[in-house]
C-alpha cells in the first residue's frame, strides 16, 4: 500500500496574499474583498512579502533546498469560486524541494516539494439547484507540502499529518483554532492504480477517508476488479468516499508564467531566516542528549516547549537526573496552573528544584513548594490537603494490605489505588497528585 | 475649439468618425487645465468600460486606471472613452464590438488599431491627447495611419493599475496626440512607480533632459515588402534627418523576423488565460439559463458575447500553453524575445536609435480590409511588433503623404528607459516636417 499526501496550509499572514484585504473571519460573506481578490478587469496582483517568508521557513523546517530565485504561475481552470479562472501558483520553481521528513524522528518520509498559492473562494450549495459564492477565502496565501507515496497505513498518515501539523504551527506561530487551516489530498494505491481523495480536513478524517479507500480498493482487487484512477471526496457524515471524476487525461492546466509577478531573487532572504527548532527536533534531541525516554520527551514537548526549555535549564542548573523527576513530575503535572497564574515565572521554579538539589528541603518540601509557587496557592493549605490525601491513601493500604504485595509484582496495581481515591475524593485532587502521592506511599510499604 | 466647443460638439464630432464607446454629456469644462480622452481598455470610475467588448457591456469599474487618475491630478478633464479592437486584439479597430472608428483623412479608411479610436481624437480634435495602451504596435499603428504622434514608452514606465490586461508582459500605455509637444507635456505625468503595480517599480526616474537622437540605424529587412508610397516618404524623410545632422546607417537586424512568431505566441497566450474570466457571473454583461451546469452557462455566455478575434486568440493561446506544446511555443517564444532584446541591444551601442516605417502600408479601405486573412493582417504589423517584444520605448512621427492625401509614419526605437531621446527626437521632426491637418467638417 502507498499513500502520499498533499497537505495546504493556510498561512497566518494578516493580510492577503495579493491584495490588503484582512485575512480574520469576515462578519458576512463577501466583505473582506477588493477588486484584485474579485479578480476584477484592470486589477493586479502585489505581493504580500510575509509569505515568501513563510514559505522559506516550512522549506527549511521540511529540510528542502531553497530556491534562490522565486516566481509565480499561472494556472488556468474554470469554476465558479477562482475569480480570475485563473489561480496564482508556483509550477517551475516552488519554494522548496526534495526535502525529508522524519516521521518519529526515524522513518523518512520524503518531500517532493513545497509551493506557494493562493486559495480560490468558497462554494456553498443552497437546495439542489442553486450555490452561493464567497470570495472572502479568495486570496488567502496557502502553502502545499507535497510528500511521496512513502506512507504505509492510513494510521501512519494519520501519525505524519498530526506530526507535520504540530512542527508547522510552531515554526510559522499558527494559531491552533482546530484543524481548519489545514486540508489535505491523499492519494493512496492499494494496487497500482492510485485514487486521490481531495478536500479532507482533520487528522481523524484523513485516516477514516483511507481507512475506506484501503477496504473499497482491497474489495474490489479481491473480486479481480480494476481501480479506477479518479479523484475522490469524503463524506465526513457516512464516513464514505465518493466518484467526484475519472482521471484518464491529466488536467491540462496551461500554466505560464505570471507576468504580473516579477521575479524574485530571495537568496540573500532565505539565509537570514533561522528557524526555531521545531516539537519533532526537540523531542529527538531530548531523548538523545538527555537520556530521556521518547515518551517523556513527546510528553514534555506536547505540553508546551516552554516546559522543554524549563526542562534544559533544570538539567544544566542540577543535573539531569533531578530535571527528569521534578521536571517531568511535578512541574509538568503544574503546568497549566502555572500558565494561567501571571504572578509566577520560571526563575522560581529553577530556585526551588535548586533549593531541593542543595539538599536545602525534602522531596516532600521541594513538592509542596513547587506546587503552591507555580498554582499560586499557599502552602499551608496545600500541606492541609496533601496530609488529608496522605490519610485518604493510607487508610486504604491498611484496609488492603494485599495491595502492597500485588504492587511488588507489578506496578499497575497502583491503579486500583488511585482509582479507589479519585472516586473517594470527588476529583477534590488532581490525577497527578493523586498518582504521585499513591506511588510514595506505596513505596514506603514495600 | 475652446473646450467649451469640443464638449458641445462632441456627440456630432463622435457621430462621424465613431472615435468614442462613451462620452461626456457634461457641457462646462469648469476649471479643468485640458481635456484629455483614454482608451477604453482603461477603467474609468465615470465611464462604463467595456474594453471594445460586447462581453464587458454594462461594467462600471469602481476604480480609475492609475494612468487615468494622474491626468485627472494634472488638471486633465476626461471627455471620453476611445473605440477599440475588442481587448486590443486587431490592427484596424474593425474588431469592436461597437462600431468602427473611421479615418479622419478618409472616411472610408481604417484608423489603424487598436487604439484607433485614440488616434482618431488626437487627429479630430483640437488641443487634445489620448491615452493609448500599446501591445504589438497599438499605440504607432494608428498614429501613423492618421497622421499623429505616438509614444510607447518603455514596458513598466507607465503603471499598468487599471488597465484591463491583453498581454501583461507586453501592454505599455502611452500617448497619441497632433502635438509633439505633448507628448513631452504628459508623458512625465502618467510615468512613475506605481506601487499597485510592481512591473512600474524597477524604473529610474524619467529626466527630461532633451537628449538627443544623433545617429540612426535603419535595419534593412524593415525595408522589404513596403508599399512603393511609404517606401518613398521613407526615403525622403532619411535625406530631412541627414539635414538635421543625423547619421543615417543601414544594418542587418536578422532577429526581426523571428519577433512577430514569437510575440503571436506570447500575446495570445496571456490574453488566453486573461480572458479565462469573462464568464458572465461578476460583473459586465449577464444573461441565460442560470440553472444550467456552470461550465455549460460559461460555454454559452463566452461564445455568444466574445468576438470572433478574441475566440481565435484564445483559441491560439491556449494551444500555445498546452502540455506537450508548452515548450515548443511559450516557452520557446520567452527565449526569442531575449535573443530580440539582445539584438537591439547590439544596435543600440552605436546609435541612438533603429529607425524604420511605422506601417507597410497607408490606410486601408474597408472593403479591401474584409478582403484579408487573420494572417495577413496579424503581419501588417511586423515593423511594430519587435520593439513591443522588446519592451522598448518607440515614437512614431507623420513623415509623408501618399498622392491620396493619406498619412505615412514612421517608427524610432530607442532603448530602454530613454524615451527622453524620442520627446526631442518628436520636438525637432515637428519644426523639420510640415505635418498636415485633417480637414474636419461636421
Amino acid at each position: 500500500m502507498k499513500i502520499g499526501l498533499e497537505v495546504h496550509v493556510q498561512l497566518p499572514t494578516k493580510s492577503k496574499m495579493f491584495c490588503s484585504c484582512p485575512t480574520t473571519d469576515a462578519e458576512g460573506p463577501n466583505m473582506h474583498v477588493c477588486p484584485t481578490c474579485l479578480g476584477m478587469p484592470g486589477s493586479r496582483p502585489v505581493l504580500n512579502k510575509k509569505v515568501l517568508e513563510y514559505g522559506i521557513m516550512l522549506a527549511k523546517m521540511l529540510g528542502c533546498s531553497v530556491a534562490d530565485t522565486a516566481w509565480f504561475s499561472r494556472k488556468t481552470y474554470f469554476y465558479p469560486d477562482m475569480s480570475k479562472s485563473v489561480q496564482i501558483t508556483q509550477y517551475d520553481n516552488p519554494i522548496g524541494v526534495k526535502g525529508m521528513y522524519y516521521l518519529n524522528g526515524k522513518k523518512p518520509i520524503r518531500i517532493t516539494r513545497i509551493h506557494l498559492e493562493e486559495d480560490p473562494g468558497k462554494t456553498k450549495r443552497v437546495g439542489d439547484l442553486s450555490s452561493l459564492i464567497d470570495y472572502n477565502r479568495s486570496g488567502i496565501p496557502l502553502a502545499e507540502i507535497v510528500t511521496e507515496p512513502d506512507l504505509k497505513t492510513p494510521a501512519e498518515a494519520r501519525e505524519f499529518l498530526g506530526e507535520l501539523i504540530q512542527d508547522i504551527r510552531h515554526i510559522i506561530d499558527l494559531p491552533g483554532d482546530g484543524e481548519r487551516s489545514i486540508r489535505c489530498d491523499c492519494n493512496i494505491s492499494v494496487g497500482v492504480e492510485r485514487c486521490e481523495v481531495k478536500n479532507v480536513t482533520g487528522l481523524k478524517n484523513v485516516e477514516r477517508a483511507l481507512t475506506f479507500e484501503v477496504i473499497r480498493q482491497t474489495k474490489i482487487l479481491k473480486a479481480g476488479g480494476k481501480i479506477d484512477r479518479e479523484t475522490r471526496r469524503f463524506d465526513e457524515q457516512r464516513g464514505v468516499t465518493i466518484s467526484v471524476r475519472k482521471k484518464e487525461f491529466e488536467a491540462d492546466y496551461g500554466y505560464i508564467d505570471e507576468p504580473d509577478l516579477g521575479i524574485y531573487h530571495i537568496k540573500a532572504m532565505a539565509e537570514s531566516i533561522k528557524i526555531k527548532e521545531s516539537p519533532l527536533k526537540r523531542t529527538m534531541r531530548l531523548s538523545s542528549e538527555y537520556g530521556l525516554n521518547e515518551k517523556a520527551a513527546k510528553q514534555l514537548v506536547a505540553t508546551s516547549m516552554d516546559l522543554a526549555d524549563l526542562f534544559e535549564r533544570v538539567a544544566k542548573a542540577t543535573d539531569v537526573q533531578i530535571a527528569k523527576t521534578w521536571v517531568a513530575g511535578a512541574v509538568s503535572a503544574n503546568w497549566k496552573a502555572f500558565e494561567a497564574n501571571d504572578k509566577a515565572d520560571e526563575d522560581g521554579i529553577v530556585d526551588i528544584i535548586s533549593k531541593f538539589a542543595d539538599g536545602k528541603i525534602t522531596d516532600t518540601e521541594c513538592n509542596l513548594e513547587l506546587k503552591a509557587y507555580m498554582t499560586g496557592k499557599d502552602t499551608e493549605s496545600l500541606k492541609g490537603a496533601a496530609a488529608d490525601l496522605d490519610a485518604v491513601i493510607s487508610e486504604y493500604l491498611d484496609k488492603n494490605p494485599a495491595i502492597v504485595e500485588d504492587y511488588r509484582k507489578n506496578e499497575k496495581a497502583a491503579n486500583r489505588v488511585i482509582g479507589f481515591v479519585m472516586k473517594q475524593t470527588g476529583g477534590a485532587y488532581s490525577s497527578a497528585d493523586v498518582v504521585t502521592a499513591a506511588t510514595r506511599l506505596l513505596k514506603e510499604r514495600l | 475649439m475652446t473646450m467649451q466647443t469640443v464638449l458641445s460638439d462632441i456627440g456630432s464630432i463622435n457621430d462621424k468618425y465613431v472615435m468614442f464607446n462613451r462620452f461626456t454629456e457634461d457641457s462646462d469644462p469648469g476649471d479643468s487645465k485640458f481635456l484629455f480622452s483614454a482608451k477604453d481598455n482603461l477603467t474609468s470610475k465615470d465611464f462604463e468600460t467595456c474594453c471594445g467588448s460586447r462581453i464587458l457591456e454594462g461594467y462600471h469599474p469602481v476604480f480609475d486606471a492609475t494612468a487615468i487618475a494622474k491626468m485627472r491630478n494634472a488638471g486633465g478633464k476626461l471627455i471620453g472613452k476611445t473605440n477599440m479592437d475588442e481587448f486590443g486584439f486587431g490592427t484596424f479597430s474593425a474588431n469592436s464590438g461597437f462600431g468602427i472608428p473611421r479615418n479622419p483623412f478618409d472616411l472610408e479608411r481604417a484608423c489603424g488599431g487598436s487604439s484607433g479610436g485614440s488616434a482618431c481624437a488626437a487627429a479630430v480634435i483640437e488641443d487634445h491627447v489620448s491615452l493609448g495602451v500599446s501591445t504589438g504596435g497599438s499605440i504607432c499603428c494608428p498614429a501613423s495611419f492618421c497622421g499623429v504622434y505616438g509614444i510607447a514608452p518603455t514596458y513598466g514606465r507607465v503603471s499598468r493599475y487599471g488597465l484591463i490586461d491583453y498581454g501583461n508582459s507586453l501592454d505599455k500605455i502611452g500617448l497619441l496626440s497632433a502635438k509633439a509637444s505633448d507628448l513631452t507635456r504628459y508623458l512625465p505625468v502618467i510615468s512613475g512607480r506605481d506601487e499597485r503595480d510592481p512591473t512600474s517599480c524597477v524604473q529610474p526616474e524619467l529626466e527630461i533632459k532633451g537628449d538627443r537622437i544623433r545617429s540612426v540605424a535603419v535595419p534593412k529587412e524593415a525595408a522589404e515588402g513596403l508599399s512603393k508610397d511609404v517606401s518613398e516618404a521613407f526615403l525622403n524623410s532619411l535625406e530631412t534627418l541627414k539635414g538635421m545632422g543625423i547619421d543615417v546607417e543601414y544594418v542587418d537586424m536578422p532577429a526581426l523576423k523571428y519577433a512577430m512568431p514569437a510575440y503571436y505566441v506570447l500575446a495570445t497566450s496571456e490574453a488566453s488565460t486573461n480572458l479565462a474570466r469573462y464568464v458572465g457571473m461578476r460583473y459586465g454583461h449577464q444573461d441565460g439559463d442560470l440553472s444550467l451546469k456552470f461550465d455549460d452557462y460559461f460555454t454559452y455566455f463566452r461564445s455568444k458575447y466574445f468576438g470572433d478575434e478574441a475566440k481565435r486568440r484564445i483559441l491560439l493561446g491556449t494551444y500555445t500553453r498546452m502540455a506537450g506544446f508548452r515548450d515548443r511555443y511559450y516557452a520557446k517564444a520567452l527565449k526569442v524575445r531575449m535573443y530580440v532584446i539582445d539584438a537591439y541591444k547590439q544596435i543600440l551601442k552605436d546609435h541612438d536609435a533603429v529607425l524604420a516605417p511605422t506601417m507597410p502600408f497607408v490606410a486601408p479601405r474597408f472593403d479591401d480590409i474584409s478582403k484579408m486573412t487573420p494572417v495577413e493582417s496579424y503581419k501588417a504589423d511586423y515593423l511594430t511588433v519587435p520593439a513591443n517584444l522588446a519592451g522598448t520605448p518607440h515614437l512614431s512621427v507623420p513623415c509623408g503623404y501618399n498622392a491620396d492625401g493619406m498619412p505615412i509614419g514612421m517608427q524610432f526605437v530607442a532603448d530602454h528607459w530613454n524615451e527622453d531621446r524620442l520627446l526631442t527626437m518628436a520636438n525637432e521632426w515637428d519644426k523639420a516636417f510640415d505635418v498636415r491637418k485633417a480637414e474636419v467638417s461636421l
